[in-house]
Formats: C-alpha cells, sequence, structure tokens
C-alpha cells in the first residue's frame, strides 16, 4: 500500500508528461487527490497504539545492507497526510493560474516528483533510502525555481537557485557521509551492514560516533529547515519561487529536516543530542527572535512569512530538543499545523499580489471592506500564524513550552517573547492588507469561488484541530514516546 | 437540568449568535441580525440564571458542578479536557457579563444603526460574549487561557472595528500585543503550576497546592506573580496600563461593554478564582493590591486633566479596577466581586450617555468644546448625573456600598493596610473630582452649538468629521459612526439601557448592605470556603463608620469640583501655572507611552533593522558567497552549473529514479 502510495504522484507525472499540454493539469489534479485519498484511507487504518505498520521491506543492495524498506508510524503518519493534503491546493491553485506557461507538461511533472520524493522521505525505514529520497527532494525544486521562478531586483530566479542548491547539497554531502559511518559503526564490528533504522536503534552507536556524526545530520537539516544562521539561501529561493510550488516547498520540505532528528537522530544518536542539547536549544531560540525581529523589518509578504518560517521552526527544533514527551508532541504537532497554516498563508499572497499588483505590503490596504470573506479567511489562517490560545497552534506552543521548561527555565522565558514577537509581525501582516485605506488603483473584489475551494480546505482542518488537537495528539504519543525513550529513562 | 448543562447552554447560545450572524452577512437584514445577537445574549442570561437555580438546590458544601465534553490536549502526564467548572463565583460573573451586554446588545441595536458593518459589529460582540463566558467558566487553566485570548482577540477585532481609521487600527495592535504579552504570562504560570503539582484542572489544583507548597515559597509567589502579569495586562493595571485608553478608538457600545463593565474586570475574576494559591504567597496578594493602589492614583490623576470624555471615562475604568485589586489583594473577595458589578453597572450607563452626548456633538470628544446638555439632553444628562453618583460613591448609591466595603476591610486588617485604606480614600475624592469634573463642564450653562442646534431643530448637526488625531477625513465606508447617526435620546434601544442601568446603578448596591443584607457575600461564600481572609469580617459598626466617611468624601469632593468649574473657574486655571510640571506630568499620563516605547518598542524594532542590515548581508549572507566564491575558485564557475553539466546530471538523477520507483510501484502491485 505505501508503495502504491509513495509513486502514484510519479506514475501520474509521468502521464502528464503524455497527454496534451493544456490537459496536464487535469491529470496532476487528479493525481494529487487520489494521493490525498490513499493516505486517507491510510491513515483510518492507522492504529494510534500500534508502533511501525504498513511495513514493505525488500532487500535492494543486499551487499551493503541496504533494502527498500517503508512504514509509517506515529511520527510520519501526519506529516504524510499533510504532505498529501498541502499539494492539492497547491496543484489546484498552479492550474487556476496556469503556473506552468508554456511547458506545462514538465511542470506538473515535476511538482510531482516532489511529492513522491517528499513522501519518500516520510515513508523510508532504510537510513540510504531516506537519504536518497532527502537529496531528490530537491531535484524537482531545482527545476521549478528556476524555470517557472520570478527574477528579482539583484539576483535572477537562476542565481536564486543555485545558491539554494548549493547550501543543500553541502548539507546534503556532509549527511550522505554520516548515514554511511552510521550503518558502517553501528553494532559490535562484524555484525554486518544493515541500514534498516529499527535495526540501527536496535543496534546502537558508540558515543565517540556519534558525537561527529550527530554534526552531519544537524547541518543537513538546519539548512533544509532553514535555522539560523544556515538560512542565507532562502530569502532569494523565497522571493524567487513560483508560489505554488513554494507553498509545499515552505509547508513541507522544512518539516522533513526537523522530521529528520526525531526519525533518525534523537533514537540513533541518543548520547550526542543530550550532550549538545544545550547548544542547539541556543540555536533554536537564536533562530526565534532573529526570524521574529527580521520579519518585523520586512515588507515583502513572502519574506515575511519565509522568516516567519524561521522562527517557527525554531520553536519546533526547541521542542524536539526538550528531550521529552511533551516538548516532542508539541513540536511534531506544530510541524502539522504550521504546514496547515502556511499553505493558505502563501496562496493569499497570491491573490493578494493580484489584487494590488504587488507583494509588497507597503502599497496595500483595506480590502476587508469589499473582500470580507477574503479578510477572514486571511484572519483565521494570522491568528493561527500567531499561535492565538484556541488555535491548534498554541497547543503545540504550549506543549514545546512546557517541554523546555521542564528542561531549561532560562530558555523557556527567553523563547515566550517570539510568542510576543510573533503577534506583531503576524498581526502587522494581516493590518497592512486588509485595515486602513485602501490605496488608489487598487482591485479589492471578493474571493472567487474557485479561489476559495482551493484555500479553504486546509483551514477547514485547522479550525476542526482548534476544537479537537487530541485527534493528532493521540496517535503521535505512542511513537513519540519510543522516539524520545532514551532520554525519559536516563532523567528519571 | 443540572448546573453543568446550563452552563453549556450559556456558552453554546452566544457562540451560535457569533457564528449565524457573520454567516448571513449577505442574505439577513441588519435588523434580524441586531435581534439575533440580542437574543443570543438573553438566551444565555436566561440559562444563566438557570445554573443559579440548579446550583442554590444543592446544599452548599456541593455548590460546584464540573462537567467535560471531550479529551482537549493530553499528552504523557499532561492531562487536560474541554471542561467547565461551574460554581457561584463563575455563576456571578456569567449573570454580570450576560446581563449587562443584553443591555448594551440592545443600545447598540439603535446605536450602530446607521453603521455599515452591521452583521460585523453583532457577530464580533457576541463571539466576545461567548469568549468572556469560556473565560469564566473554563474549568482548568488551559481553557482560561483560550478564553482569556479570545477576548484579546474580540477586543482588537471592535477595537479596530473602523478599520480604515488609522488610529483605530494602531490601538487595535498594541492592544492585542500588550494582552499578548499578559497572556505569556498565564502560559508560564500554568506551565509551572503543571511543573509543581501534575495538574492543571481547577480543582486538583486549589487541592493540591496547599499539600505542596509552603507559605511563600519562591515558585507559589512566582506562579503568582506570572498570573499577575496576565491580570494586570488584561485590566489596564500598570505598567500594562497604556493600551486602554487608546482601546476608546472603538464604538462607544464597544467601550462600555469590554473596555469598562466586562473583560477588563477579567483580571479581578482570576485573582478571585486562584485565591487559594495567592493566599499561600501573600507576597504576590500584596503585589496586586499595591499595583492596584498606584494604578488607582495615577488613573485618577491622568483622568483629572485629559480633556477627552471617553478618555477621562477610561482612565475612571483604570482606577476602579485598582480598587477591585486592592480588594482581591487583601482578601475582601466578595466586595471585590461586589464592586465589579456595581461598577460595570454605573461605568457602562456612563460610556452610554457619553455616546449620547458625543454623538450630538458629531463625534467631537473633547469636554472644552461642550456645554448646556442638560437642555438639548435632559434624559441623558440625568444618566450622566446617576452615573457619577454611583461613580463618585454618594451615599445611596450602588458605588458607595461597594467601594466602601474594600476600605472598610484594609482598615480592619489594620497593619500597614491601613495606608492603603488612606490611599484608597484620596483615590475616591479624585473620583469624586472627576466624574463632577465632567458634570460641571459639559451640563450647565450656555449651550455651545452643537447643543444649540439639538435644542433648536432636533437634529444633530452635521459635519464632515476627520479623526482628530490625523486630521485625516473619516471613511463612511466603513461606517464611521455613519452619517445619520441617532440620538440616544430619541431611539428607544438605547434609552430603554440606559434607564435600565440607571435604575441599577442607583439600587444595585441594595443587595449588600451591612448589617441587613449580604447578598453577594453570602451567596459567594461556597467559592472561598475555607479561606481565613473570606471569614473575616468588619463589624457593622466599623462598616457604617467606614461608610459615613466615605460618603462625606464623596460629598465633599462633589462640593470641591462644583466651586473649581462652576463657583470659581479661575482656580483650576491658576493651579494649572502654578504646578506647571505636574499637569504636564499628568497630562501626559506619566509618560507610560514615552517610557514602554523606550525601553522595549525601540529596543526589538533596532534589534530588527541591524539584522536586516548587518547580520542578513554579512553573516548570512556572507556564508552564502563565502560557499559560492569557494565553489567558483574550485574551478567551477557558477554559470556553468546552471546552465550544462548540473542539469544533465539532476536529470539523470530524474531518469533513475523514475526507473527505480516503477520498478517497485509493478512490484507492489
Amino acid at each position: 500500500m505505501l508503495s502504491i502510495l509513495l509513486w502514484l504522484p510519479l506514475a501520474f507525472g509521468l502521464v502528464a508528461l503524455l497527454v496534451p499540454a493544456y490537459r496536464a493539469w487535469v491529470v496532476a489534479l487528479i493525481g494529487s487527490v487520489a494521493t490525498l485519498v490513499i493516505a486517507a484511507v491510510m491513515a483510518i487504518g492507522f492504529d494510534g497504539s500500534g508502533g511501525l505498520q504498513y511495513v514493505e521491506k525488500t532487500p535492494w543492495i543486499p551487499d551493503l545492507g541496504i533494502s527498500y524498506a517503508l512504514g509509517v508510524d506515529g511520527i510520519s503518519i501526519f506529516l504524510v497526510l499533510l504532505t498529501a493534503l498541502a499539494w492539492v491546493p497547491a496543484v489546484a491553485f498552479a492550474a487556476s493560474r496556469r503556473a506552468g506557461g508554456d511547458r506545462e507538461r514538465l511542470f506538473y511533472f515535476m511538482l510531482l516528483l516532489g511529492e513522491t520524493a517528499t513522501l519518500g522521505a516520510f515513508l523510508a525505514q532504510d537510513l540510504i533510502l531516506f537519504v536518497v529520497f532527502f537529496d531528490l527532494m530537491i531535484v524537482p525544486f531545482y527545476f521549478l525555481f528556476g524555470i517557472w521562478g520570478t527574477d528579482r531586483e539583484g539576483i535572477t530566479a537562476g542565481a536564486a537557485t543555485v545558491k539554494m542548491l548549493i547550501f543543500t547539497l553541502i548539507g546534503s554531502l556532509l549527511m550522505v557521509v554520516g548515514a554511511v559511518s552510521v550503518g558502517a559503526f553501528a553494532g559490535e564490528p562484524g555484525t554486518g551492514l544493515t541500514y534498516y533504522i529499527p535495526d540501527l536503534i536496535e543496534r546502537g552507536l558508540g558515543e565517540s560516533y556519534q558525537n561527529w556524526i550527530f554534526w552531519l545530520f544537524a547541518a543537513a537539516f538546519f539548512v533544509k529547515m532553514p535555522a539560523f544562521p544556515l538560512h542565507g539561501w532562502m530569502p532569494d529561493a523565497y522571493r524567487a519561487a513560483p508560489l505554488p510550488a513554494l507553498a509545499v516547498f515552505s509547508a513541507v520540505l522544512s518539516k522533513v529536516g526537523a522530521y529528520g532528528f526525531l526519525r533518525v537522530v534523537l533514537p540513533i544518536m541518543p548520547d550526542a543530542a543530550e550532550l549538545f542539547q544545550t547548544a542547539i536549544l541556543i540555536f533554536a531560540v537564536a533562530s526565534i527572535i532573529y526570524g521574529s525581529v527580521v520579519a518585523f523589518t520586512k515588507l515583502d509578504l513572502r519574506l515575511i512569512i519565509g522568516f516567519s518560517s524561521i522562527a517557527q521552526l525554531g520553536f519546533i527544533t526547541l521542542g524536539i530538543f526538550a528531550l521529552d514527551e511533551t516538548g516532542a508532541n508539541g513540536a511534531l504537532f506544530q510541524m502539522v499545523n504550521h504546514g496547515l497554516v502556511v499553505v493558505p498563508a502563501i496562496l493569499i499572497v497570491g491573490l493578494l499580489a493580484e489584487r494590488f499588483g504587488t507583494e509588497n505590503i507597503g502599497p496595500m490596504g483595506g480590502l476587508a471592506k469589499r473582500a470580507p470573506i477574503l479578510a477572514v479567511i486571511f484572519l483565521i489562517a494570522t491568528m493561527a500564524t500567531l499561535a492565538l490560545p484556541g488555535s491548534p497552534n498554541f497547543i503545540g506552543e504550549f506543549l514545546i513550552l512546557n517541554g523546555v521548561f521542564q528542561t531549561d527555565v532560562a530558555i523557556a522565558i527567553v523563547a515566550s517573547s517570539g510568542v510576543a514577537l510573533a503577534a506583531y509581525y503576524a498581526l502587522r501582516m494581516y493590518q497592512r492588507t486588509m485595515h486602513n485605506p485602501l490605496p488608489d488603483g487598487a482591485d479589492d473584489r471578493e474571493i472567487s469561488l474557485r479561489d476559495g475551494l482551493i484555500v479553504v480546505p486546509m483551514l477547514l482542518v485547522v479550525v476542526i484541530l482548534a476544537f479537537a488537537p487530541q485527534i493528532v495528539l493521540s496517535d503521535t504519543a505512542v511513537a513519540v514516546e519510543q522516539a524520545v525513550a532514551a532520554f525519559t529513562e536516563v532523567t528519571r | 437540568m443540572s448546573a453543568a448543562i446550563w452552563g453549556w447552554l450559556v456558552l453554546l447560545f452566544p457562540l451560535l449568535g457569533s457564528i449565524v450572524i457573520g454567516l448571513t452577512f449577505r442574505s439577513v437584514s441588519d435588523r434580524t441580525a441586531g435581534r439575533i445577537g440580542v437574543a443570543a445574549i438573553l438566551l444565555s442570561f436566561l440559562a444563566g440564571i438557570g445554573a443559579l437555580v440548579a446550583l442554590q438546590g444543592e446544599p452548599s458544601d456541593a455548590r460546584y458542578a464540573t462537567s467535560s465534553l471531550w479529551d482537549y490536549a493530553s499528552v504523557g502526564d499532561l492531562e487536560v479536557d474541554l471542561g467547565i467548572y461551574v460554581d457561584p463565583l463563575a455563576v456571578f460573573m456569567v449573570l454580570v457579563v450576560t446581563g449587562v451586554s443584553t443591555l448594551i446588545h440592545i443600545y447598540s441595536f439603535s446605536y450602530m444603526q446607521s453603521d455599515q458593518g452591521y452583521h460585523r459589529f453583532f457577530s464580533y460582540l457576541n463571539f466576545f460574549v461567548f469568549s468572556m463566558l469560556l473565560l469564566v467558566l473554563a474549568g482548568n487553566f488551559v481553557l482560561l487561557i483560550v478564553g482569556w485570548a479570545f477576548v484579546g482577540f474580540a477586543s482588537y477585532a471592535l477595537i479596530s472595528f473602523w478599520f480604515r481609521r488609522s488610529t483605530a487600527t494602531r490601538a487595535g495592535m498594541k492592544a492585542f500585543v500588550i494582552n499578548v504579552v499578559g497572556d505569556i504570562g498565564l502560559v508560564l504560570a500554568a506551565i509551572l503550576i503543571f511543573r509543581e503539582l501534575g495538574v492543571l484542572d481547577y480543582r486538583a489544583v486549589f487541592e493540591k497546592a496547599p499539600e505542596v507548597f509552603s507559605t511563600n515559597e519562591w515558585t507559589i509567589v512566582a506562579i503568582c506573580l506570572l498570573l499577575l502579569v496576565g491580570a494586570f495586562a488584561k485590566s489596564a493595571q500598570m505598567p500594562f496600563h497604556t493600551w486602554l485608553a487608546d482601546a476608546m478608538e472603538g464604538p462607544t457600545p464597544v467601550s462600555s461593554l469590554i473596555h469598562a463593565a466586562t473583560m477588563v474586570t477579567a483580571g479581578v475574576y482570576l485573582v478571585a478564582r486562584s485565591w487559594t494559591l495567592f493566599e499561600l504567597a501573600p507576597s504576590a496578594a500584596d503585589v496586586a493590591a499595591i499595583v492596584g493602589l498606584v494604578t488607582l492614583l495615577v488613573a485618577g490623576t491622568i483622568a483629572l486633566v485629559v480633556t477627552d470624555l471617553k478618555r477621562i471615562i477610561a482612565y475612571s475604568t483604570m482606577s476602579q479596577i485598582g480598587y477591585m485589586f486592592v480588594a482581591v489583594g487583601i482578601g475582601a473577595y466578595s466586595a471585590g466581586m461586589f464592586h465589579l458589578m456595581t461598577h460595570a453597572f454605573f461605568k457602562a450607563l456612563l460610556f452610554m450617555a457619553a455616546g449620547s452626548v458625543i454623538a450630538a456633538m458629531a463625534n467631537i470628544q473633547n469636554i472644552d468644546r461642550m456645554k448646556g446638555f442638560e437642555k438639548a439632553l435632559p434624559f441623558t444628562a440625568t444618566m450622566l448625573v446617576i452615573g457619577s453618583l454611583a461613580l463618585a460613591g454618594f451615599p445611596g448609591t450602588s458605588g458607595w456600598f461597594s467601594k466602601d466595603e474594600i476600605i472598610d476591610f484594609a482598615l480592619y486588617r489594620g497593619d500597614w493596610y491601613f495606608w492603603v485604606a488612606v490611599g484608597c480614600y484620596i483615590g475616591a475624592f479624585m473620583t469624586a473630582l472627576y466624574s463632577f469634573r465632567i458634570i460641571f463642564r459639559i451640563l450647565p450653562g450656555k449651550p455651545c452649538p452643537e447643543a444649540e442646534h439639538l435644542i433648536e431643530t432636533g437634529h444633530v448637526v452635521h459635519a464632515e468629521p476627520e479623526n482628530p488625531v490625523t486630521g485625516q477625513p473619516e471613511d463612511y465606508e466603513v461606517g464611521y459612526p455613519g452619517e445619520e447617526h441617532h440620538i440616544a435620546e430619541q431611539a428607544r434601544g438605547m434609552r430603554f439601557g440606559m434607564a435600565m442601568l440607571g435604575v441599577l446603578a442607583l439600587i444595585g448596591g441594595f443587595v449588600q448592605i451591612p448589617g441587613v443584607t449580604e447578598v453577594i457575600a453570602h451567596f459567594l461564600e461556597p467559592t472561598f470556603e475555607g479561606s481565613p481572609l473570606a471569614a473575616m469580617h468588619p463589624s457593622v459598626g466599623k462598616a457604617w463608620l467606614g461608610l459615613v466617611i466615605g460618603g462625606l468624601i464623596a460629598i465633599v469632593g462633589i462640593a470641591v469640583a462644583w466651586v473649581l468649574w462652576v463657583g470659581r473657574p479661575s482656580i483650576p486655571e491658576a493651579a494649572r501655572r502654578r504646578f506647571r510640571p505636574l499637569y504636564v506630568l499628568f497630562l501626559n499620563k506619566w509618560y507610560g507611552d514615552e517610557i514602554i516605547d523606550f525601553l522595549i518598542v525601540r529596543p526589538v524594532l533596532a534589534l530588527g533593522r541591524f539584522a536586516d542590515r548587518i547580520i542578513e548581508p554579512y553573516v548570512a549572507g556572507g556564508l552564502v558567497s563565502g560557499t559560492t566564491y569557494l565553489v567558483r575558485s574550485a574551478g567551477v564557475a557558477v554559470r556553468d552549473l546552471q546552465t550544462g553539466m548540473l542539469r544533465s546530471y539532476a536529470a539523470v538523477m530524474v531518469a533513475g529514479v523514475v526507473g527505480i520507483g516503477l520498478y517497485f510501484l509493478i512490484r507492489s502491485i
């Protein structure tokens, strides 16, 4: 079942290459919806109290112990669902805007290839397979940003993409080295190679190895998130990217890094995680504060969202490295929440740009009068972004702060100031677009039914989760408990 | 029906009302929407009475009910239900909130009639009431925070209701951000409570706390101080008070309901609710009392000099909430709640009457311009006088009984609380002064042109309104009060709302007369069961002595006000010149805005600019260019990367993955 889920988007992508260009979007949309349906079926059949499920395992390169192993557990299930969910509005938005230009078939192929790669990263239970998908993810986005991106003042889309690529590649190379070493050094010498993650966890990795391999993985993950100060590629890439691709990129790809910590680093390298805990926590807090204060100064909506994502991922990192159950659960929940909110937010940037002719909030304002529905939609996204208590994001943050507080009170208090900063930059974004006087020449029409259908469903999920965050939390609990088991035993 | 079910119904009606009004903004007429809004709150009030009856039917040691809908967020040891807790304190708050809200909704029904955002207004207003009720009915600290933040959001939405006025949006932002700071205080308090006690449900926390904490242990003091951060921010106590005056940018019914009668008293409710914790941390309780005292004095001085009608009343609100904090800080819980109730009556009334005057002035709010309204608006004038009498604590009015009960208790506790009582008396004198400053300046005398016009034609002066701060013309599109604004007195709904509150402001105090009745103290008893402070009562004689002193101070204050603003108007002018530095200090609101701006806003913005201009290009960007340079110097030209090899590599990789993928896909099928 997981194989079908994994390769289905790619299969549709291939079909999209073969049909007439003006039909490509239909194929892509059907593909993404079909993927979502399968993911939903899988999620319904998922047993929240069980471990790894729907496992598929076949030897791939037996001599090296590499297998084609897929499976889902509480850590990945909702990220898989989020991925499948995020791609649908992205494809629909691309279709509605003809984002593929004169190369539509290739556009949708790349977009769907990206979905397969991302799903692969979440589903892989073999470390090498994980690395392969992790690296593969960047390829379609390299093309999507480079070919269909927008040239900006001072930097072409191509150059921005290369910047991103170089950064990510360096991270990835380090991780390849790390992954190979994990297999090589895990367990007693002479037991034969394996890269199956559950086996690796069981075998354990010597502490001296952990201490340097940890940083190889951390580098790759922090670049991907991105985290301060490794985010240098982000501003240009965000500004260049075509919006539908950026929506899924920001919603899902950034989570793969955080996910990697929970899936690989914490279980396989618990000693190193504990040793470097404080250092990582400080980095995470730096990301929160830095992302927030820079978001203050930006006028470009994409950059406000981009830097706010740095801050949000700082919170997520914080929760993971609280190394306890509530923090990690909060982090995982927050990954889902951020993904759910950021897709509509980025697509709304597109709607605003169509109305004001710019993505800069300077000359925007006053939409709420003639476009009250659009305003309410954006208001919900804003309130979730700033984690208003009552939103699912608040529960995520509450659990994260609760986790960190048990570990390090000072860090928790500094991090909590990020909540107030978020209130300012998020509300500023809302006010400067929807409130204040309407500028001359702006087109203040209401959101169309079609665009509403694209943007609203993910926010509906947010609203549902606001009433019952436990829907997610009850399924993640068991797996997260296992992921942080090593630490809770030590501390108790 | 059990009290818990009534409790859920209390919550349900306003929530439904808000959603229905919000969703039907295109299909349902304004009047219907307004009716739905009023009906929802009225039903909620009736359900509150149902809860009251159900509770009173229980023996006093079982006078509470808990109920949970479902598991809200539980991870590991943390358990949070979507649950409510109905006890006398909660029911008391429910009745005050829904009761006053009903009247203000009826008032708004007419007041907002000429406004374009009618649906939006009632949807927000119902949502506010829902949030406030969630705040008081929540069964645990997490849900309390949710209600707490929701009222903050509703307050934001209504402050910036006329959202094309830049002053309104800026005021909304300020209120929101300061309230978020308060929310953080509550969040940290809840986390600390959980760490120490392992529970977050009210009953469990209050049962466990005395077992775990010893008196004034630093953790419990920290918890209480963090709770106070939330309480002070929400209730506009120093140093978190600066948002309240700006919040007057909202429509007047909003000022009346949210920024006077209900939301801003939430902090007082919180301290009363957590009395178990505060009695374990007497130092923190003292902080509450001292901050309340300082705030009531400072706000009183500001109210004496500012000239904006709504802002005078806003500072008076701050000051009165200061009294409530003194009350709950020194342990006079039921007196604090009593004052909360009477204040809700007379302050809501004052705002409504002020709204009527402001409408007649074509939205001019400066009292220097107002004169002679006793003839132009006789009904409003009566209401203003009633409200001011109650506010000043004139003998017999509701404010007299409630305020002086607080001061009596401070005197009764003796020790340094004596000086708290003295401070409260000074505050009471100022209250009488500033409340009758309003009366004597705008009611008597030769009518100003606007009042004259009203007397002659029976219509409001038409003016092209402009924003008094920025001078921008107002945008009628978002209905800034509207072109054909009604005169409060002539619309039945507004008259009704004001009259009801007027009656309550006059006689609302009779429920608790020392030696005669003590309805509120008795009703709230089960909530404060076990508190040694709540069990203390000054004797009836002392209580009456206190009332006499308080009454005298009020009368003297009113008399002095008459001398200052009617008898000898030259005195205030002379005093202003003589004590110029003080006058300037008060007029600038003790520079609260400037201090926060200097200490917090500027440093944060400077940090942002520094990060943007220095760290971004040179550190974060530097890493990128440095890497690019390395790659380039390794002999691989970036241009080639872009156009040549890299693309072919990537293409090969894509092809490979496609092949592998197809292989496994076929195998798995």
